[in-house]
């Protein structure tokens, strides 16, 4: 069936185009050429005028795993307070910072967003975080594995194995847990913890295994590089949330030499000690990092006010960070010989001077980066705000006069603290298009996404024009996903699901007689369950595993 | 004016929530317009009229005959007037209930009184779990108010209870005042297991000593305790159904926990405590 989309206006910054008036047709779920004189054309949509960009792409956002379920078990009201009734084609659902699975893929799809990426995957969690994701209708989904305080890599450091070793495990664990990259929570920290150290920065010691965040940074980070897998090493840093950390996370981004890391949630390792209340803005030195290391990319983790919960790996902070659960309810624990998590409810409020501090330096770091190819946008949902947020965020970086009128009701001196007023920056549809599409796909090394050429996946948005551009990206006109138009007038109307990514790169099936005996002694799980097969996964109920390749380095 | 009269027509199949009936929400509307309002009744919504018959206008004085346990959220927020329900009430009887009166005259579901925060409940029959404790996912039971019920309650009653007072005229189950906050607890019956579990302040009044005591309570003696006598005047002058506390003596074996918390909860057994029927 060949359907033809007339005379929209396109936004393809994988191709250059911007804002031009183009048709485009789609046959079997893919966009094709235009077709010849005596080819039929089943269907004609007429989105003259309208703004056509290629499927939102969420790079980080906490959609699946233990800790998303705990949110949701903790958080009876969260849910009693955001019913979703069913309707002919969708299914009833609940929540607003956590919602259930099938919500989450509903209001994705009704924003436009085609792909969603879970980056903090626990690999011994995998098997119920790959269920989740495949009750998420619609979009296209894939997890990336948290390394880095599992104690097999920390022993392999320690005792000096070769790089080829970790490179192995690495790989192994990639392909065992189904992962599309790697990523690293608090380096060693979590690890740490366990060891009753409550605070580990850059080159403080783990003191179990004597090993500081930077080694193993430097060596995950040149194993992801080495082992060729697209998207770099997604590094949670040290120090989270701590004044004073942008120090530690411009130390982190020298300490790679060149290497290519994704920095993700910035926002939050991006505080100055400054002013009275020792409490400042960094988002100067990490945007002027960002512009001189081309190495490097990130993600915001802008905050928005209001309720939401706070979901991550990194126990040390948020142990820390639980005294100000709101409501006083809390979970720290310790997952396994893998990490931990944390989940602490939280309410940022406008009037606070910390959090209003926070939500102007999210939006500094995204207004003084100059390159749209290397900063995304994201809240972190759960953890800044749920992800329904981003037509707001949209339109605060689209809207001076909107951005200062919202920020003239924040609190006085972390206004006066923030250069945000200044900055006179307004985002285009363009560099909203890189951002939210072209960019992260390119990030993950998902060639035929985020862009609008021939052959690439027929993952499509259609938005109205709006001088308000809230309710532009909030109720996209339709939404294609593999060609299925899933959405119209911003109402779902079709729930295919969705196709999990992965990438698998190459190792020495040999690294499995050292796990074996580590899983033997201190494993709950056995080596041969603990790997989740293609079959496995495609019997979640997903429409299909995809495997990107790896890139040669 | 005569009290609304809502009589169910035949008993439904599903649970209806009952919230939108009260007071507050009916107030000023006419019968046409009640009989219209849709109830959510399992995943469909049905009007009032398929599932009552309605008579009667005083919406402040709402009546509810043939009541059954599938008639739910009776009562859920409303600040004034009165509801009588005949009949069996289901569960989240007075939800977060603000002030009024609601009367059953027969048995009531699970998490009876929950938050309340304030009026009158009176049950003649028997409640199940969760009475005066918080709705699921609060921190806060019962806040202000007072339930009086006439039969036996379930388990954990006056969960996370922050305040007002609970009457409990026969047998109470596991879990009584676990983790209580503050407010007030008698029970004339017996006790079940685990009681006072996790108090932090508040009192239970008992007539019977306890089967079995958890280990974190501690046993004071035998007190006097000049203020039970005029609590229980007061609770008599308060309530004609109270007339029978006007015996109840000062003397009382105080039992101070649970220490492994904050500790300064206690369980008061009072001596001769005879209750004339």
């Amino acid at each position: 069936m060949l359907t033809k989309l007339l005379g929209g206006i396109v936004y393809d910054p994988m191709h250059g185009v911007k804002g031009k008036k183009r048709d485009i047709y789609i046959r079997d779920g893919r966009i094709v050429r235009k077709p010849g004189k005596n080819e039929r054309i089943h269907k004609t949509i007429d989105v003259s005028n309208k703004v056509i960009m290629a499927g939102g792409i969420d790079i980080h956002t906490h959609i699946g795993g233990g800790k998303v379920n705990i949110a949701r078990m903790m958080l009876p009201e969260d849910h009693q307070q955001d019913p979703v009734r069913t309707t002919a084609k969708t299914r009833a659902g609940s929540g607003y910072a956590a919602p259930s699975t099938l919500t989450t893929g509903y209001r994705y799809a009704e924003m436009g967003y085609t792909s969603c990426f879970e980056p903090a995957m626990l690999p011994v969690n995998a098997r119920q975080a790959h269920m989740e994701m495949a009750d998420t209708p619609i979009v296209d989904t894939g997890a990336y594995s948290l390394l880095g305080n599992d104690d097999f890599l920390l022993q392999l450091i320690t005792k000096k194995k070769s790089q080829k070793l970790i490179n192995d495990y690495v790989a192994w664990t990639m392909h065992a847990s189904q992962a599309m990259a790697v990523k690293i929570v608090n380096p060693g920290g979590i690890n740490a913890f366990k060891f009753n150290q409550r605070k580990l920065d850059l080159d403080d010691n783990n003191s179990f295994y004597n090993l500081s965040p930077r080694k193993i940074l430097k060596v995950l980070a040149r194993s992801l590089h080495e082992l060729g897998v697209p998207h770099p090493l997604h590094v949670h840093g040290c120090n989270l949330g701590v004044p004073g950390n942008v120090h530690t996370t411009l130390d982190t981004i020298e300490a790679m030499a060149g290497l290519p890391i994704h920095l993700t949630h910035v926002q939050f390792h991006s505080y100055g000690t400054e002013g009275d209340r020792k409490f400042s803005s960094g988002a100067v030195h990490i945007a002027e990092a960002l512009n001189k290391h081309k190495n490097i990319s990130l993600d915001v983790g802008q905050i928005m006010f209001g309720q939401t919960v706070t979901a991550s790996g990194d126990t040390m902070m948020q142990h820390s960070g639980s005294e100000h659960a709101h409501p006083n309810k809390w979970v720290c624990m310790d997952i396994e010989c893998d990490a931990g998590c944390g989940v602490v409810p939280f309410r940022y409020r406008d009037k606070n001077f910390v959090n209003a501090l926070q939500w102007c330096i999210g939006l500094e770091i995204f207004l003084l980066a100059s390159d749209p190819w290397r900063i995304f946008l994201t809240t972190d949902h759960p953890n800044g705000a749920p992800f329904t947020m981003y037509p707001h965020l949209i339109r605060l970086l689209m809207d001076r006069s909107f951005r200062n009128d919202m920020l003239s009701t924040l609190n006085k001196s972390a206004r006066a603290a923030s250069v945000l007023d200044s900055i006179d920056r307004e985002y285009s549809l363009y560099e909203i298009a890189t951002m939210t599409r072209a960019a992260p796909a390119r990030s993950l090394g998902l060639t035929d996404r985020g862009h609008l050429g021939i052959n690439a996946c027929a993952d499509i948005t259609v938005y109205n024009e709006h001088a308000n551009k809230e309710i532009m990206f909030a109720q996209p006109e339709y939404v294609f996903k593999n060609g299925t138009l899933v959405v119209k007038n911003g109402k779902v109307i079709n729930t295919p699901a969705g196709s999990t990514h992965t990438v698998k790169p190459d190792f020495d099936p040999g690294i499995e007689k050292h796990l074996k005996k580590y899983f033997d002694r201190y494993h709950t799980v056995k080596l041969g369950n603990f790997k989740i097969s293609d079959d496995e996964l495609l019997d979640y109920g997903r429409e299909s595993l995809i495997v990107h390749p790896c890139v040669n380095n | 004016m005569t009290a609304l009269l809502l009589t169910l027509k035949k008993q439904p199949e599903l649970p209806v929530d009952l919230s939108p009936l009260t007071p507050d929400k009916l107030k000023g509307k006419s019968k046409a317009q009640i009989s219209a309002i849709k109830l959510i009744n399992g995943k469909d919504k049905t009007p009032v009229s398929t599932l009552f018959s309605v008579s009667g206008s005083d919406t402040e004085n709402i009546r509810i005959q043939r009541s059954c346990r599938q008639l739910t959220h009776i009562g859920e927020d409303m600040s004034f007037g009165e509801i009588q329900v005949r009949g069996d009430a289901g569960n989240y009887l007075g939800k977060h209930m603000h002030g009024g009166h609601i009367k059953v005259s027969g048995h009531s579901g699970d998490s009876t009184a929950c938050g309340l925060k304030g009026g009158l409940i009176e049950i003649d029959g028997d409640v199940g779990d969760r009475l005066g404790a918080n709705f699921i996912g609060e921190l806060h039971g019962m806040s202000d108010g007072t339930v009086i019920v006439s039969g036996n309650a379930g388990h954990r009653v006056g969960e996370r209870m922050r305040r007002g007072t609970i009457v409990v005229r026969g047998h109470v189950g596991e879990y009584c005042a676990n983790w209580m906050l503050a407010g007030s607890i008698i029970v004339l019956g017996k006790t079940g297991n685990y009681l006072g579990n996790g108090m932090k302040r508040g009192t239970v009044i008992l007539t019977k000593k306890p089967r079995h005591m958890i280990a974190t309570f501690r046993h004071c003696g035998l007190l006097k305790i000049e203020f039970l006598r005029l609590f229980f005047k007061q609770m008599a002058l308060a309530n004609k159904e109270f007339n029978f506390f006007r015996n109840f003596g000062p003397e009382a074996i105080r039992f101070a926990g649970d220490v492994s918390c904050e500790g300064l909860g206690e369980i008061l057994v009072l001596k001769n405590a005879r209750i004339s029927k």
